[in-house]
C-alpha cells in the first residue's frame, strides 16, 4: 500500500491527482491525429510518397534509370537527385535545434556538421535516403514505382565500428567535411576535452582504490506508435504542411530557410502527436522538403509517411565509455575520468549534444564535490544508422558506465553503493549529503527492499533457469529550471474571457502524450480562481497552427508546465485588471475601488455588496476579453529544487547486457510519475513522462 | 471508395461486399475497387473514415487496430477487407457515449498507478481489447486482464493504470447489473 499523495501547499487545482482534459476524447477515439485528417475520402487528389533507400551501407549512385517507374499508371511525378530542385538545395543537418529554440540555417546547432544532403547520391547506412523519391495514387503504387527503379551502384567500404572508423585507412563518410571520420570539435559541445576539473593525476595518485570500467550504450529507439508523417500542399506560393512533428514553428523555419520561401508563406499546423520520446529533435528532416517539392511540382498534397519498420530509423546512440574512479578507504571519491567515444552513425545530428551536454550537466548536479574531474568525447561516423535524441539525452549512457563505476567501488571496499552516492554526489549549490538525493534514494531503496534483495553479483536468485534478477538505483538528478531553458525565448500565453466567463486558452505546445495541457488547464483554473471558474470551463486549443497561434513551447526538458504556467500567472493579473475596467463603469466606481473573488465582484470599502462576474459581463459589452502575455524565463538561478518522488522505486528491471547486480532504475524523467519540484524562490509542478 | 490499391493488373472487385459496421449494413458499390491486399483496418479508415483505430504496424504487433468482429476482439489489420464480407463490426466510433470502458480510462488518475494513456494512440485498441473481454468475463482477474491485453501495446508504459481502468469498468458493469 503506497501512502497517500499530500501536497506540501493545498491547492484548489495544482498539487492532486486528477483526470486528463483530453481523456474523453482521447478514450473514445475522437481525438485527431495527423494521420487521421490525410484520407483520400478527405483530401481530394491525395498523393503518396516514397523514397528510395539504400540498400548498402556506402555506395554511390553512378545513375539512374527512371523510365519504367515513371511510366507506371498512377505514378504522378518523380524527382531525383539530378533534378535542379533538389540538386539545388543547401548541405544541412536534421538537427538545427534541440526542440528548445527556434533556429534559422545560419544558427543551427551544428554548423559545423552540415553533413545530409536532400536526395543525395551518396549513401551511407542500409536505409539511407537517396536518389529518387516518387509520388503516385497509393502508398502501394509508389513502392512499385521503387522496385522499378534501376539504380547503378557503385559499392564502397564500409565500417561499422567506431574505433575502426578512427584508424588510418578508414572509409571516410564525409569527404567533403574532412579526411577523417571523426567529428570536428564544436561550437555547441566544447573542445574534447570539455569538463577538467583541477588535477585527475594527482586525485587518482591520491586514492586508495583506483578503479577502470568500460561499457558500450546499445542503441534504443523512440518508436512512438504515431509514426512520422506529413501532408504537405503547395498552393499559390503558400506551404500548408500537417504534421505529427512537435516543433511547428520550427518546422515552418526549416521549411522556410531551406526552400527560399517566406516564413509567412508556410503554415505548419499539429493536432495531437502520439507520442515521440525525442524522435522530433531532428524534425528538420530532408522528407519535409520533398515532398513539399512533389507538392509544388504536381500541385497536389503530397503525404509522405514512414512505415512502422521506418519509424525504427533513429534512436538513442551507442557510447562506448572508458571511465576511472579512485576514492580513500572510507569512500570518499577523489576523482572521477571518462573517455567516451560516440558512434554516430552516418550523420551527426544531434549526436554530440548527448555526448556532452549530459555529463556537463552532470558536473553541475551530482559531480559538483569531487575535487578533480575530467571528460574527454568525441563523436565517429559510421555506416550504420544515424541515432541522435531519446528522452534523457546522453544520460542513460553515462549512468551505465557510472553505475558500474560506483558498483565496483561499493565492491572493493565493501561499502553500500546507495552509501557512496548519499556521500559523493550533489548539487554544486548545497553542501553534502545532498538532501534530495538522499531522500529519493533512501525512499525508493526502502520501496524496493533493497536491503533484503541486494547480493553481489552471480549470486543472485536464477528465475525459469535462466533469468537473473537483481535491484538497482539510478542517481542521475537531472532538472530543469527556468534559467536553462532561457534560450526559449519568450514564451507565449492567451487567455480569453469570453462573455459568459468560459474561458479560451491558448498555451501553443503541441500535445505529444506528456499531460502539459492538463496541467496548463489546471495551472489556469488556479490563476483565475477569482472568477469563481473550475477547470471545466477552459477550452485548450489542442492544435498549433503556426498561422494562428503564438509561437509554441516545445515539450522538451519537462519544463513546458512550469514555463507556461508562471506566464499564465502574469496574464491572470491582467485578466483581472481588464475585467475590472469592464466592469467598473456599471458599479459607478473606479477599478482600482473593486476587486475580484471567487466570481464576485465587491468594492474594497464596502464588504458584502458583491456581484457576480458573469452577471456584470452580460450587461456590459459582450466583446471577448483577450489577454496575450509573452514572457522570457527568468536568468536568475533561484536556488536547489527539491525534488519530491511520489513513485520511482516500484519497478526494477534488468539492465541488459550487465550483470545481476547491477544499476538498474529509472531516471526521473523517464519513470512516468507526477513530481514537485520547489525551490525556495517558488513553486511548480511538472509533470514528468515518456 | 479509394482508388486501386495494387498495380492494375491485380486489382479485383468482389461484387457485392458487405459488412455491418456499427450496426449499419454497409455495402460497397459494384464499382468500387478492393484489392485483395486491403485490409479491414484500412477499409475501416481509408474507406468509412473510422480513424479511431490506428494502424502503427500493420503486421499484428501492436493492438491498436483492434475491432469486434462478431463479439470477438480482432486485429483489424490482418483481417483482409473480403474476409470481413457478412460479418459484423464494432468500432470504438460504435460503443455507446457513455461506455463505461471508456469513461474509467478517461478518469483513471489515481497515486501508485497514475494514468491509463498519456498520448491516446493505443488507447481506441486497449479500450477494444477490454470491451471484448469484459463481455465474455464480467469480472475479470488482474491476472485475466493482463492476458487478455498482452497483444496491445502502449508505448508511453501507462499499463498499470491501463489495468485498473479495466477493473474499475467491470466495477462500473456490476453495480449497474445488481441495480
Amino acid at each position: 500500500m503506497k501512502p497517500p499523495y499530500t501536497p506540501r501547499v493545498q491547492r484548489s487545482y495544482v498539487g492532486a491527482y486528477r483526470p486528463r482534459i483530453d481523456g474523453i476524447e482521447k478514450a473514445s477515439g475522437r481525438a485527431k491525429y495527423a494521420g487521421d485528417l490525410m484520407l483520400k475520402c478527405r483530401v481530394p487528389g491525395l498523393l503518396y510518397a516514397k523514397v528510395l533507400r539504400s540498400p548498402f551501407p556506402h555506395a554511390r549512385i553512378r545513375g539512374l534509370d527512371m523510365s519504367q517507374a515513371s511510366q507506371l499508371r498512377g505514378v504522378a511525378d518523380v524527382l531525383t537527385f539530378e533534378d535542379p530542385d533538389v540538386a539545388g538545395l543547401k548541405s544541412t543537418n536534421a538537427g538545427w535545434t534541440d526542440g528548445v529554440d527556434t533556429l534559422s540555417y545560419e544558427r543551427m546547432m551544428w554548423r559545423r556538421f552540415r553533413d545530409r544532403r536532400v536526395l543525395g547520391s551518396h549513401a551511407r547506412w542500409v536505409g539511407d535516403e537517396v536518389g529518387a523519391v516518387v509520388a503516385a495514387e497509393s502508398e502501394e503504387i509508389a513502392e512499385e514505382a521503387l522496385r522499378l527503379i534501376k539504380v547503378d551502384w557503385e559499392l564502397l567500404p564500409f565500417v561499422l565500428d567506431p574505433v575502426d572508423a578512427m584508424a588510418p585507412g578508414a572509409p571516410i563518410l564525409h569527404p567533403e567535411l574532412g579526411d577523417t571520420n571523426v567529428l570536428p570539435e564544436d561550437t555547441v559541445g566544447g573542445a574534447d576535452v570539455f569538463v577538467d576539473k583541477g588535477d585527475i593525476d594527482q586525485g587518482l595518485a591520491d586514492a586508495d582504490v583506483v578503479l577502470h570500467a568500460t561499457t558500450t550504450y546499445h542503441n534504443a529507439t523512440q518508436n512512438s506508435l504515431d509514426n512520422w508523417n506529413c501532408l504537405i500542399e503547395w498552393s499559390r506560393d503558400h506551404i500548408t504542411v500537417w504534421s505529427n512533428s512537435y516543433e511547428a514553428h520550427q518546422t515552418r523555419m526549416h521549411i522556410s530557410e531551406m526552400l527560399d520561401v517566406p516564413l509567412n508563406s508556410v503554415r505548419v499546423v499539429s493536432p495531437y502527436v502520439g507520442g515521440q520520446f525525442g524522435r522530433g529533435d531532428t524534425g528538420d528532416q530532408p522528407f519535409f522538403l520533398f515532398t513539399a517539392l512533389l507538392a509544388k511540382r504536381t500541385g497536389r498534397p503530397v503525404w509522405f509517411r514512414h512505415s512502422r519498420r521506418e519509424s525504427f530509423h533513429d534512436g538513442r546512440q551507442h557510447v562506448c565509455y572508458e571511465g576511472t574512479i579512485g576514492a580513500k578507504n572510507d569512500g570518499t571519491i577523489t576523482a572521477l575520468s571518462f573517455n567516451s567515444i560516440g558512434n554516430v552513425g552516418a550523420y551527426a545530428d544531434h549526436s554530440m549534444f548527448a555526448i556532452k551536454f549530459a555529463p556537463v550537466e552532470a558536473t553541475e548536479v551530482a559531480f559538483a564535490h569531487i575535487p578533480n574531474v575530467r571528460f574527454e568525447g568525441r563523436g565517429v561516423y559510421t555506416n550504420k544508422m544515424p541515432a541522435c535524441m531519446m528522452r534523457g539525452v546522453g544520460n542513460s549512457q553515462l549512468n551505465l558506465i557510472l553505475g558500474r563505476l560506483v558498483d565496483g567501488l561499493g565492491e572493493e571496499l565493501n561499502i553500500d553503493p546507495l552509501d557512496l552516492a548519499c556521500k559523493n554526489f550533489g548539487h554544486e549549490w548545497e553542501q553534502l549529503p545532498n538532501k534530495s538525493l538522499v531522500t529519493v534514494l533512501r525512499t525508493g531503496a526502502a520501496r524496493i527492499s533493497w536491503k533484503e534483495k541486494r547480493h553481489s553479483a552471480g549470486e543472485g536468485p536464477t528465475l525459469d533457469g535462466v533469468k537473473r534478477r537483481g535491484v538497482g538505483f539510478s542517481f542521475h538528478p537531472g532538472w530543469h529550471a527556468e534559467w536553462q531553458e532561457l534560450r526559449r525565448g519568450e514564451v507565449h500565453v492567451t487567455m480569453t474571457v469570453n462573455a459568459d466567463c468560459s474561458i479560451t486558452l491558448d498555451a501553443p505546445t503541441v500535445e505529444t502524450g506528456t499531460g502539459s495541457n492538463t496541467c496548463n488547464v489546471l495551472g489556469c483554473a488556479e490563476a483565475l480562481s477569482f472568477l469563481g471558474i473550475g477547470s471545466g470551463d477552459i477550452h485548450w486549443i489542442s492544435t498549433v497552427d503556426t498561422d494562428a497561434s503564438p509561437q509554441d513551447c516545445v515539450q522538451t526538458d519537462s519544463s513546458v508546465s512550469f514555463l507556461q504556467s508562471e506566464v499564465m500567472a502574469a496574464a491572470s493579473k491582467e485578466v483581472k485588471a481588464k475585467l475590472l475596467e469592464r466592469i467598473a463603469p456599471l458599479l459607478e466606481a473606479a477599478p482600482a475601488e473593486l476587486d475580484i473573488d471567487a466570481g464576485f465582484v465587491y468594492r474594497r470599502d464596502a464588504a458584502g455588496c458583491r456581484r457576480s462576474v458573469k452577471e456584470l459581463l452580460h450587461e456590459a459589452s459582450l466583446d471577448p476579453i483577450t489577454v496575450a502575455v509573452s514572457r522570457r524565463p527568468l536568468g536568475a538561478r533561484t536556488g536547489i529544487p527539491f525534488i519530491d518522488v511520489r513513485r520511482c522505486g516500484g519497478q526494477h528491471r534488468h539492465w541488459p547486457g550487465a550483470g545481476p547486480s547491477a544499476r538498474c532504475g529509472q531516471r526521473l524523467r523517464d519513470c512516468h510519475v507526477r513530481v514537485r519540484c520547489r525551490s525556495p524562490a517558488d513553486r511548480r509542478s511538472v509533470h514528468c513522462v515518456g | 471508395m479509394s482508388p486501386s490499391v495494387t498495380t492494375q493488373e491485380t486489382v479485383v472487385r468482389p461484387p457485392g461486399l458487405q459488412l455491418i459496421i456499427n450496426g449499419q449494413i454497409c455495402r460497397l458499390d459494384t464499382g468500387s475497387s478492393v484489392a485483395p491486399t486491403t485490409t479491414l483496418a484500412s477499409l475501416l479508415r481509408e474507406h468509412f473514415a473510422l480513424t479511431g483505430l490506428k494502424i502503427p504496424c500493420d503486421q499484428g504487433a501492436c493492438g491498436a487496430c483492434t475491432v469486434i468482429m462478431d463479439g470477438k476482439a480482432v486485429l483489424s489489420c490482418m483481417v483482409l477487407a473480403v474476409e470481413a464480407h457478412g460479418h459484423e463490426i464494432l468500432t470504438i466510433e460504435g460503443l455507446p457515449s457513455d461506455d463505461c470502458i471508456v469513461k474509467a480510462f478517461a478518469e483513471q488518475s489515481e497515486p501508485g498507478y497514475g494514468t491509463a494513456l498519456q498520448c491516446g494512440f493505443c488507447t481506441p485498441g486497449f479500450v477494444m481489447t477490454a470491451r471484448a473481454l469484459l463481455d465474455r468475463v464480467p469480472s475479470p482477474t488482474v491476472s485475466e486482464i493482463k492476458e487478455a491485453l498482452s497483444g496491445n501495446i502502449c508505448r508511453c508504459g501507462c499499463y498499470a493504470g491501463i489495468v485498473q481502468a479495466v477493473l474499475h469498468a467491470s466495477e462500473i458493469m456490476a453495480k449497474a447489473s445488481a441495480r
